[in-house]
Order: C-alpha cells, then sequence, then structure tokens
C-alpha cells in the first residue's frame, strides 16, 4: 500500500505518546484477556467431555442439605446405572485455615468405576481401598505441600467436629481437577454420624449409556419427588455450573468488568488520538489543498487509529498469552486454575475488540479532520 | 488566451453573525505561461483570491475559470482531484510532513496518481534535480535550512507537472539569500518550465520577478501592470 509510510510514520511520530498509549491499551487488554480466559478455562472444564457419562443427585432443596444414605440402594435399581457412589464435601484445612483446598469423603471402592476419568495407578489404587485411612490427592497438592506416597495427613475440620487422620495412598492424574483430595467415606461417617444422622451430601452415578441421562435424571427425581427428601439430578457440566453460581454470577461480573475496561479505553484512547488529529490540523489542511480528498484523509487516519488499537490489542493479549505460559497458574491460584492460558478464541476476541476501540476512538477525530476546510486550515499556514 | 478567468467575483465570509466582505466584485484574466504578483495591504483579499484561483474556497458570487473548466462550480470531491493535477501549492511556512523525508514529501502528490513506485520515483528525483536538491533526498525536514525547505516545497509542488502553481509569501519566513534563491527559481520554472505562477507578496523585491503585478485594497482591483523585462536577478 503506497500510503503505508505515511500511516507508520504518523503512527510514531510522538513515540512517548505512542509508547504511553499502548502501554495503556496493553495493559486493560491484558486484563480484559485474562479475564476472558478464566472464562474460558471454566467453560472449557465444563465442556471438556469429561463426566458426561456422570450425574449428580443432590437435594432438591440445596446442596447444603444432605440426603439419606438408603437413597444410594433405590437408585441403584434404575435399570441402566452402571455404578453409584457417595460423595461427601468435608470443607476441612490444612494446619492453618490458608491451606484451603477440595476435600471430599468418597466410597473408595467406587471412585475408580464412578470417576472413571481420574486416573490413578493401579497399586496405589489398590494401597488405597486396602487402607480404612487411605487418602488420593492431585498432583498440584501434592506438589504444593511437599506430599509423598505414605506421608501422614491430618485435615483440620471446620463444618464437622472430625480431623481426618489420613496416609497419602496414590496420587491421581486428572485433566482440569489437580488439587482435590479423597479419603474414605467409611472413616468420615464412622467418626461423624452421631451429628450427621444417616446423611450424604450427595450421589454420583455413572450411567451405562450416555443417552440414557436425561431418562435416568428424571426417573432418580420421580423416585423422591413425593419424600421428606426430594432430589434434584444434574449432569456433572449443570452441576459445576450451579457450583459456580454458587459464587456469583461471574460470567456476568467478567463480562461487565471487561466491557467497563474497554469503554475506559475508548474513552482514554480518544484522547489521545483527538490531541493527535489536533496538532496536524495545519497537516491535513496542505494534503488535502494538493489533493487529498475528504475521504482518503478519512481513511488515512482511521487506519492510523485501528492500527494503533490493533497493536495495542496484540500487545495486551499477547503478553497475556506468554505470561500465562511461562506461570504456572495453577500453583499461582493454588489449584483454581488449571491448564489456564489464552486461547486462539479469547486472542481473536480482543484483537476484534481492539480493532472497535481504534475505530470508535478514532472515529470522531478522523471525521473531523477530514471535514476540516481547507481554508480554515491553512489560515494557520499562509 | 486565458488561463485563468476570474469573472465578477465576489467573497463574503460569516464571522458570527457579520457578513465581512472581502473580495467586491474582481474581475482577473491570467494568460499561460505568466508570472503574476498579487499585492496590496494586510486584508485586502490577495490571500482570498489565490485561494480561489487554486480551488481550496469558492467565491459567494461570480465565476472562477480555469483551463475553460468553471472550477467554481464543482464539488468538494471533484475540486480535490482537480487541484491534485492542475496546482502545485508553495506555502510561506513551507509545510512539510516532518515525518517524511524530502523524497518522500515530494511523492505525496503522486500518491494520488496511478504511476508504479518506479515512475514515482522518476518523477521526484526529477523534481529534486531541478530545485537542486537531488542529494538531500533522504533529509528530513528539521536537517534542511529555511531556504533548503522552501525548495523541497517547490519540488512538491512541481512533481505532478501542474497547470498551476500558487505561492502565497514563499519568501516570507526567508533570510535575504534564500529569498533570493527561492525567487530565480520560481523565476526559471516560469521563463524554462512555462509554468504559470501566481505568487502573493508583500515585499516588492519579489515583486519585480514577476512580470504582471496586480495591486488589491479593501478587495478591488486597484492597479494592474504588465512588465516585458521582469527576469533574474541573479
Amino acid at each position: 500500500m503506497k500510503f503505508a509510510k505515511l500511516i507508520i510514520r504518523n503512527l510514531f511520530r510522538n513515540k512517548l505518546r505512542t509508547f504511553l498509549t499502548l502501554s495503556l491499551m496493553g495493559a486493560i487488554f491484558f486484563f480484559v484477556a485474562t479475564l476472558l480466559s478464566i472464562l474460558q478455562n471454566f467453560e472449557t472444564a465444563a465442556n471438556s467431555g469429561e463426566g458426561q457419562n456422570r450425574l449428580g443427585v443432590q437435594s432438591a432443596i440445596s446442596l447444603a442439605n444432605p440426603l439419606p444414605l438408603s437413597y444410594q440402594a433405590k437408585i441403584a435399581t434404575i435399570p441402566g446405572i452402571a455404578e453409584i457412589a457417595k460423595l461427601q464435601w468435608v470443607g476441612a484445612y490444612y494446619k492453618e485455615r490458608k491451606n484451603f483446598f477440595a476435600n471430599f469423603a468418597v466410597d473408595h471402592d467406587k471412585m475408580a468405576s464412578v470417576w472413571d476419568d481420574y486416573a490413578i495407578p493401579a497399586d496405589q489404587l489398590e494401597a488405597f481401598k486396602a487402607d480404612r485411612r487411605g487418602a488420593i490427592v492431585g498432583p498440584e497438592l501434592a506438589k504444593r505441600y511437599g506430599w509423598k506416597i505414605g506421608d501422614r495427613v491430618t485435615l483440620i475440620g471446620q463444618i464437622f467436629p472430625f480431623n481426618p487422620e489420613t496416609t497419602i495412598r496414590g496420587i491421581y492424574k486428572h485433566k482440569f481437577d489437580t488439587s482435590s483430595f479423597f479419603f474414605h467415606f467409611d472413616y468420615f461417617y464412622e467418626s461423624t454420624k452421631d451429628m450427621t444422622g444417616s446423611t450424604v451430601g450427595t450421589f454420583w452415578v455413572r450411567v451405562k449409556d450416555p443417552k440414557d441421562m436425561a431418562r435416568i435424571s428424571q426417573q432418580i427425581d420421580d423416585m423422591f419427588r413425593n419424600s421428606e427428601y426430594p432430589t434434584e439430578t444434574f449432569t456433572e457440566k449443570e452441576f459445576q455450573q450451579q457450583f459456580m453460581a454458587m459464587i456469583g454470577n461471574i460470567k456476568l461480573l467478567f463480562t461487565v468488568v471487561s466491557i467497563c475496561a474497554i469503554f475506559m479505553v475508548v474513552l482514554l484512547a480518544a484522547i489521545t488520538m483527538s490531541m493527535a488529529a489536533r496538532e496536524r490540523v495545519t497537516e491535513v489542511a496542505v494534503l488535502k489543498a494538493i489533493g487529498f480528498s475528504s475521504g482518503t484523509i478519512l481513511t488515512l487516519m482511521l487506519i492510523e487509529f485501528v492500527t494503533l488499537g490493533l497493536i495495542g490489542g496484540a500487545l495486551g493479549t499477547l503478553g497475556a498469552k506468554y505470561v500465562y505460559q511461562m506461570v504456572n497458574m495453577t500453583e499461582v491460584t493454588q489449584g483454581f486454575l488449571v491448564a489456564f492460558g489464552v486461547d486462539a478464541k479469547t486472542i481473536a476476541t480482543c484483537l476484534v475488540a481492539s480493532i472497535v476501540v481504534g475505530f470508535l476512538a478514532g472515529g470522531l477525530p478522523a471525521l473531523r479532520s477530514a471535514r476540516l476546510s481547507v481554508v480554515d486550515g491553512l489560515r494557520k499556514v499562509w | 488566451m486565458s488561463l485563468v478567468d476570474i469573472r465578477d467575483v465576489h467573497k463574503v465570509y460569516k464571522r458570527d453573525s457579520f457578513d465581512v466582505p472581502v473580495l467586491n466584485g474582481i474581475s482577473v484574466s491570467v494568460p499561460k505561461g505568466d508570472f503574476l504578483a498579487l499585492m496590496g495591504p494586510s486584508g485586502s483579499g490577495k490571500t482570498t483570491l489565490l485561494n480561489l484561483i487554486a480551488g481550496i474556497d469558492r467565491p459567494t458570487r461570480g465565476k472562477v475559470i480555469v483551463g475553460e473548466k468553471e472550477i467554481s462550480a464543482f464539488s468538494e470531491t471533484k475540486l480535490a482531484a482537480w487541484r491534485a493535477t492542475n496546482v502545485g501549492f508553495i506555502f510561506q511556512m513551507y509545510n512539510l510532513i516532518p515525518v517524511l523525508n524530502a523524497a518522500d514529501n515530494v511523492e505525496l502528490p503522486l500518491l494520488l496518481t496511478k504511476l508504479s513506485k518506479k515512475e514515482r520515483r522518476e518523477h521526484l528525483e526529477t523534481a529534486l534535480n531541478v530545485v537542486g536538491l537531488a542529494d538531500r533526498m533522504t533529509y528530513f525536514p528539521r536537517q534542511l535550512s529555511g531556504g533548503q525547505e522552501q525548495r523541497v516545497a517547490i519540488a512538491r509542488a512541481i512533481v505532478t507537472d501542474p497547470t498551476i502553481i500558487v505561492a502565497d509569501e514563499p519568501t516570507g519566513d526567508l533570510d535575504a539569500k534564500s529569498a533570493h534563491e527561492i525567487l530565480d527559481l520560481l523565476h526559471r520554472l516560469n521563463a524554462d518550465f512555462q509554468k504559470t505562477i501566481i505568487m502573493v507578496t508583500h515585499d516588492p523585491k519579489a515583486a519585480e520577478r514577476a512580470n504582471h503585478v496586480l495591486q488589491l485594497d479593501k478587495g478591488v482591483l486597484v492597479e494592474s501592470e504588465r512588465r516585458d523585462s521582469a527576469g533574474s536577478h541573479g
């Protein structure tokens, strides 16, 4: 393009201002890319295909309300169910309250079959099953606290007056969940039954054929609809989304914050671009005098401002991608973000947003320059 | 035969709620190859008349005809295209684009043509040769003296081989020596390349180079003097 040199030279004519503008845009798009990537991370985890043959059964009242243990045998009678296991959120911590992570009591003999996406070496699984106080932990968790197989780990209960004293018997591998802690439900029940009675937080069902998920879900809920403890059955994806909703409408919050950040960068960039256009009034008048049409001026300035936006967006977004490749976010967030990174979809979204920013912020200054009367512009010149 | 024909031109500017008449029924003919100097006190309307001839302003009344085309009736877009091929501008303050070097500044008007990169290069080299700055092609405006900047501006004005060159106080910001060189250059463009030049100036010495001098006062033509002996004072 024969105007490229003119556009590029104008873009970097005031190096300090360009640097500051790009820094500002880069910082904001880094932030936006991070927020969008967190959302994307949640979505990816929910849609990963893991647990696509699994249903969670909880109380229809709320996740905090338990269900009778007797439901397990009843649910197991429904045709199409391969396995059912109890899972109890324990909510304990390790040594200090800040050392908090997801910890569950689970049916030790059914864990491998219901949660078949958790890879546990056979010998470790057998050791876990054989030890009533055995525990299986995620690799990030083990790394964080320096745990090895055979280590004795005591958790401190908060919800239940019970401090599980466990021995690490295995370290599982999972695509997303790398920081959970599982131990025997029998051990938990034995220690807490006086308080909890014969109840458990949730049941998890693995169905033989994923096509039967809807039918089985309906059948489970129908079975207990008129009981004292009605159930609500979810797919794992729905369960995760419900869990996310418990800590607020994160998606809405992140989206609103991202839009606010982009709006802020539009305003700040508009000020910068207006200044850039204003100090070139006489140059624009000269260009128009020598034959540049209003349309050409408008196009050149818009390309310049959109390029500025795009460079800022690219710096921030690709910077975020690079930073999250270098930094282990799973470790930084103590397992909250697993396999975290800025994916192609987020990069594309941010780049399109940065083009829109350039267009919105530069549109008015470019239009004013294009509409400038040659005589008015040259009045400062002639 | 007239290249520029100004017929009973009036120009009134609006300033807030006031009408400010600047030109009051001017009629002028400028033959092809003329070197015309427009003189007069500040506010006499000479720059406005130059703007009308250059097609960057329109008369309130009357006609501006250049090369048998009534440019005062052209649309904004058509006028811009017309200026690109028919008018070369020389400004008092040179007005080169500071971020472009001399060659790129001279090339600017050529970017609006369909010439290839190679052809554009040939044209700009020729123009810079004419003004004697072929060895300063890569210099940026800040690296040039005022006289050199104005010569680059003249190269920019002639690079498309325009019909008319308009200049408003082209020596107004230059020292005597540089002004002399610029006037010599303009004279050469007129004498050797038959360029029609219309120049606004306050300087009687500059006006001496022209072969046709118009005196304006309060928007009317008060004197027209044609000289046959104008030329280089080098």
